[in-house]
């Protein structure tokens, strides 16, 4: 059991690579909390943005008929990965992770798993 | 050699939006910027809702139009009502009770925070909305209820004016916000998603987006979005002033939500080109 703030801090301390991390509600595009990111890489227009991205996607996947969830969505930059994870909390609040890592420190099977972890700790 | 100049185009006329007007920017409420600064303490009471402040921070958002913590924590089965109730009569207050659900393993601290925070901007996205009656403040003595987690004034403005933009973005027309919502069949309308199938569910010519919202148990803002795609798609429309009766020839009818600038006189269109361009003109109007 997690309040927001030491969930985003275990995953910015404990995910090798990660560089910024924030939670986020996809129906306003709020980041309920945001850590690191520093002053290149604002977080709070990279979760307003990002809101867009897991619409698109579940409303393809409602077009295409899947009835499977969405655990997580994956965005390769050159340098860069985002990973956003979905949150299917109890409460169904509409909620994201999102997770940036720089590509050449970052185990990606290893982020996913801890994301997971996290997310589970958190409890929304 | 010679350079050929080329004199820049001249601007092209410029339509004066409407709404940028009423987006206040340069902050939301000049009372709420000035209480922050001098760190006060007590309740900011506005026309649509009041925010609890505490050291020129807001501890607490109330709003008619939004539900509030206990709606969205029990709607979907976070917390069972009952417990929600023991806790509120032993501790008095919503603050207390949710501090003391969480203590006591009730309720998640992760689930208590990220609702406390959801319900505090959606009632603070009401209470600052545009007003046509000044705020009062009511100064307290002591730290009102106490919460380990007050919110920044700077960061709640923020929001606020970037949820009004969002909204804008999606459908310029803000009437299907506060109006009697009616359904509007229109051929070969989009696939609405999950959401905005509870959403659409329950129109019925009288409920508000408030009503849904409380219905739901989810968030109006949230709601707001949802109603206003759903207008843009031409799914939902506010209810007509004065419905006109209907020719029973016309199978379907096609409810155009009326533009501001419109007066409300205008005739009730229900040619389905007629409708499709009327809101092509909205849409280009809003760019």
């Amino acid at each position: 059991m997690a309040n927001t703030e030491t969930a985003l801090k275990e995953a910015l301390a404990s995910i090798e690579g990660a560089t910024g991390v924030a939670l986020v509600d996809y129906t306003s595009g709020m980041a309920l909390g945001t850590l690191g990111g520093g002053k290149t890489f604002d977080l709070n227009v990279a979760a307003a943005g990002n809101t867009d991205v897991v619409r698109s996607k579940m409303r393809t996947m409602e077009h295409l008929g899947l009835k499977a969830q969405i655990e997580d969505i994956l965005i390769t930059l050159s340098d860069q990965y985002h990973l956003i994870r979905l949150i299917s909390g109890r409460g169904g609040n509409g909620l994201f992770l999102y997770l940036v890592l720089d590509a050449k420190r970052a185990n990606l099977a290893m982020a996913r798993h801890q994301l997971r972890k996290i997310e589970e700790d958190l409890e929304v | 050699m010679t350079t050929v100049q080329t004199t820049p185009p001249p601007r092209l006329p410029v339509r004066a939006k409407a709404a940028a007007r009423h987006r206040g920017w340069g902050g939301v409420s000049p009372m709420l910027t000035r209480l922050a600064e001098e760190r006060a303490t007590g309740v900011l009471v506005r026309e649509r809702g009041t925010l609890h402040l505490a050291g020129g921070r807001v501890v607490h958002a109330e709003s008619p139009a939004a539900p509030g913590l206990d709606v969205l924590l029990t709607a979907r089965g976070t917390l069972d009502p009952d417990t929600w109730r023991q806790a509120l009569t032993e501790t008095g207050d919503r603050h207390r009770a949710g501090h003391l659900l969480a203590d006591g393993g009730h309720l998640a601290p992760g689930a208590l925070e990220v609702c406390r925070l959801v319900a505090l901007y959606d009632a603070a996205y009401f209470a600052l909305a545009p007003s046509s009656s000044p705020g009062r403040f009511r100064y307290a003595g002591d730290d009102g209820p106490g919460c380990p987690c007050p919110v920044p004034v700077a960061a709640v403005e923020r929001e606020t004016l970037r949820r009004r933009d969002l909204l804008h973005r999606i459908w310029p027309d803000p009437a299907t916000d506060e109006a009697p919502l009616v359904r509007a069949h229109r051929p070969a309308s989009p696939t609405p998603t999950a959401r905005q199938r509870a959403v659409l569910e329950r129109l019925d010519d009288v409920r508000t987006a408030a009503d849904i919202a409380r219905d739901l148990g989810r968030p109006a803002f949230h709601i707001l979005v949802d109603l206003r795609r759903l207008a843009a798609a031409g799914v939902v429309a506010p209810r007509p002033r004065d419905p006109a009766p209907i020719p029973p020839s016309v199978p379907m009818p096609v409810p155009v939500p009326l533009p501001p600038h419109l007066p409300m006189s205008a005739p009730e269109v229900t040619d389905p080109h007629i409708t499709l361009l009327l809101r092509l003109r909205d849409a280009l109007e809003a760019l």
